[in-house]
């Protein structure tokens, strides 16, 4: 064990000081963060800015609006009718973007309308309906009913009736829970495809550059294997942390600057289209970072020692670089294959196919996830440690069954690989 | 300090090794010959317990040899290389460590090395800078890192040029003095000549011939002497009558000859110079003695033919 630790030592401190590494450490979580803004701006294309006029024949406004200054929407005041056509064409309207109609009767119908001349993004339109809505409120409840804004958001919040499964009354199974828990198990399998390659890299260079020789004089095939892929994930757990730093610090970020009244509970009440922010809310509210941490830890350990194994042993097995193409193709297929099985368990959680996913080695890294993320029923949770520990003994199987491979393959150099030869060489001990 | 017992080895249907026992005594260096394919680096494999043999065993110090004692044994393989990307210091720190050296002592041993070979300005440089001789020297040097008591080094001497063969040369002999013990696989048979104590011949997966050097050479010499002289061929030729035969001669020219002579009936070398002395003047002579390479081509020969009519019968 002590050999197999200071291989893993030597890959990791090559790993670590490589440059392709630090880029992938820094830049990567980058681009995450970078979808992540551009999933939360929903819509936005680009940065609209618009000028919007409200024609408000009666000063029922007093010409004043959001109490927030929103940078993208400038509001002006007219206090007359404007007809449409006049708006549409007259030269003096052309700097507006949108005309909201506010006329005497909104008090008691509560309707108004905006006019647009191009279709607006969405999160424009939400804000614009939220900014405009809020201040009618403010007239509403001051004017008409005579409320304090308090009472008044209290009286006019709806009663909701909400529909929950039995097994699960505080409603955390929600389909886009599920796609959180896609995303964590596609995230194990991009790095179990980058880190697996970088096995099969390094064993293979190691092979060609004919080191192996004199490692194998002092480690034990197995330790060597071992040492490897640990020394490896070692390196992958490292950018793993970098990521999951940047990541939570931009996303804290995002919260505390850019995102901070969509995540403001009172507001989310008083006016929010409920779909709108259903992402933001899942990201910052309703997923329970620090249990679907653990077991994606545990799950990305076992997934990657299981295939880890699966690559290194075709680095083992292959005479030259472009060798082994021909087995990876099918190792890719199988990766692209647990990945739709998460996809496919999302979509039918409840089928007897998820259910041989759930369990199958290949597969069980990612449909836990999904399965994790959208809840197991009480009492059921021995599912999940059961797929773990099935996932443990078959990585450590497939290790074994490796090592030999490993042992038989190392020395050969510059042959062609053949499946009888694979075969061969898994008998010999 | 190393002892093989009767060591077989097959892969599958072929017969790699085959019942080869050999001893290696502390302080001598062992030459193990044989043409390419014979098994060496098979039976090479199996003391470094990369393998392991299917029959017989293979005892270090008196033990039976486990992993654990590869720490007191250096490996130069055959198919050697280091990692390119590494600095010479990261890879004698690397590989001292997997043979059980602390950091210091891996430090202190390397730059005794380095001092040695005289190249301590190479220790930051990574390997991919260095030159293929510069490298092997690396290489030698993260095998001897550990002060093994038993060396195995096959063709330890491949891609150095003369210069460096010497060094590598006085620099194991140095270490035989300290009570190394070294088996040395090779094709250089001026190497083996120079160096080794006794050599083992394994041809077609056995052990045909093993034995001192010296004595090897002597069991097979042919009764033939060198004369190197100059003066009359002729009065030369009539001296030798019947007492001696020449078997081969070169003209130098300005008159200085080359010959091989064998002595018959009762003659002796002394006698030989002594009618010598009388026609011309002697520059040199020698007895010849077969050389390794001679003795490898004869024994190799001879094994295969014997094989082959065994086969036929």
């Amino acid at each position: 064990m002590k050999n197999s630790w200071i291989i893993a030592r030597r890959e990791l401190m090559e790993r670590i000081k490589s440059r392709s590494f630090l880029f992938m450490a820094f830049f990567g979580p980058i681009v995450v963060l970078g979808i992540t803004y551009s999933i939360f701006k929903l819509g936005g294309k680009e940065q609209q800015k618009w000028n919007v006029l409200i024609a408000d024949k009666g000063q029922l406004f007093d010409n004043k609006i959001a109490s927030r200054e929103d940078p993208s929407i400038t509001y002006s005041f007219i206090n007359d009718y404007v007809e449409i056509e006049d708006f549409a064409s007259n030269p003096k309207f052309k700097d507006f973007d949108a005309l909201v109609e506010i006329n005497h009767k909104i008090i008691s119908n509560k309707a108004a309308l905006l006019f647009y001349k191009e279709k607006p993004a969405f999160n424009m339109s939400v804000n614009i309906r939220y900014q405009v809505e809020r201040r009618l409120e403010e007239i509403v409840a001051t004017e008409q009913y005579k409320l304090s804004l308090r009472d008044f958001r209290s009286i006019k919040q709806p009663l909701t009736i909400g529909f929950r499964n039995v097994y699960d009354p505080y409603n955390t199974a929600v389909d886009l829970a599920g796609w959180v828990g896609l995303f964590f198990g596609a995230f194990i399998f991009l790095f179990i495809f980058l880190f697996g390659m970088t096995i099969l890299r390094a064993v293979m260079r190691e092979k060609s550059s004919r080191i192996v020789e004199i490692l194998l004089a002092t480690v034990s095939p197995k330790a060597l294997l071992i040492g490897k892929i640990i020394g490896i994930g070692l390196s992958a757990l490292v950018q793993l942390v970098i990521w999951l730093l940047v990541v939570s610090l931009g996303l804290y970020f995002f919260r505390q600057t850019i995102f901070i009244d969509f995540s403001d509970p009172s507001m989310l009440t008083a006016a929010m289209p409920s779909d709108y922010n259903q992402f933001v809310e899942l990201v910052f509210d309703r997923i329970n970072f620090v249990p679907m941490i653990s077991v994606f830890a545990v799950f990305f350990v076992l997934g990657y020692l299981f295939y880890g194994a699966f690559f290194a042993a075709l680095g083992a097995v292959s005479g030259s670089e472009s060798d082994g193409q021909q087995f990876l193709i099918p190792l890719i297929a199988l990766l692209l294959f647990a990945l739709y099985s998460g996809y496919f368990v999302l979509m039918n959680p409840e089928s007897s196919l998820a259910v041989v996913f759930h369990y199958l080695p290949f597969t069980s890294p990612v449909v836990v996830m999904v399965k994790f993320a959208m809840g197991y029923p009480p009492g059921s949770a021995y599912q999940l440690y059961l797929s773990a520990i099935i996932l443990f003994v078959s990585a450590f199987l497939v290790l074994s069954l490796a090592g030999r491979l490993y042992k038989n393959g190392l020395l050969q150099y510059g042959h062609a690989v053949r499946l009888s030869t694979i075969l061969r060489w898994l008998k010999r001990n | 300090m190393l002892l093989l017992q009767q060591v077989t080895k097959r892969f599958d249907r072929k017969m790699a090794v085959d019942e080869v026992s050999l001893t290696l005594d502390q302080g001598e260096i062992v030459g193990l010959l044989g043409p390419n394919g014979a098994g060496k680096t098979t039976l090479i494999r199996m003391i470094n317990q990369i393998i392991y043999p299917d029959k017989g065993n293979i005892r270090f110090k008196g033990e039976i040899m486990t992993q654990e004692h590869l720490k007191y044994v250096g490996y130069l393989p055959e198919e050697r290389g280091l990692y390119k990307n590494m600095t010479v210091e990261a890879h004698a720190l690397f590989l001292g460590a997997l043979r059980g050296m602390s950091k210091k002592e891996a430090l202190k041993s390397l730059d005794f090395w380095l001092e040695k070979f005289d190249c301590l300005d190479w220790r930051k440089k990574r390997i991919e800078t260095l030159s293929k001789g510069m490298a092997q020297k690396v290489q030698f040097i993260c095998t001897v890192l550990h002060d093994p008591d038993l060396l195995i080094l096959d063709e330890p001497f491949s891609g150095f040029d003369p210069l460096n063969v010497e060094l590598i040369q006085a620099e194991l002999i140095a270490m035989k003095k300290r009570g190394k013990t070294i088996l040395i696989s090779t094709h250089n048979m001026k190497s083996v000549e120079e160096i080794c104590d006794r050599v083992a011949l394994i041809h077609q997966s056995k052990k045909i011939v093993e034995g001192k050097v010296a004595v090897l050479q002597e069991e097979r010499k042919t009764g033939l002497f060198g004369l190197k002289f100059s003066g009359s061929m002729i009065g030369f030729v009539n001296a030798l009558w019947t007492g001696f035969e020449l078997v081969d001669k070169e003209e130098l020219g300005d008159n200085r000859f080359l010959v091989k002579v064998r002595l018959r009936g009762e003659n002796t070398f002394e006698d030989f110079l002594k009618i010598s002395l009388k026609e011309v003047k002697i520059e040199a002579a020698w007895e010849i003695l077969p050389s390794m390479q001679d003795i490898f081509i004869q024994e190799v020969t001879h094994t295969t033919h014997q094989n082959e009519t065994t086969h036929e019968k």
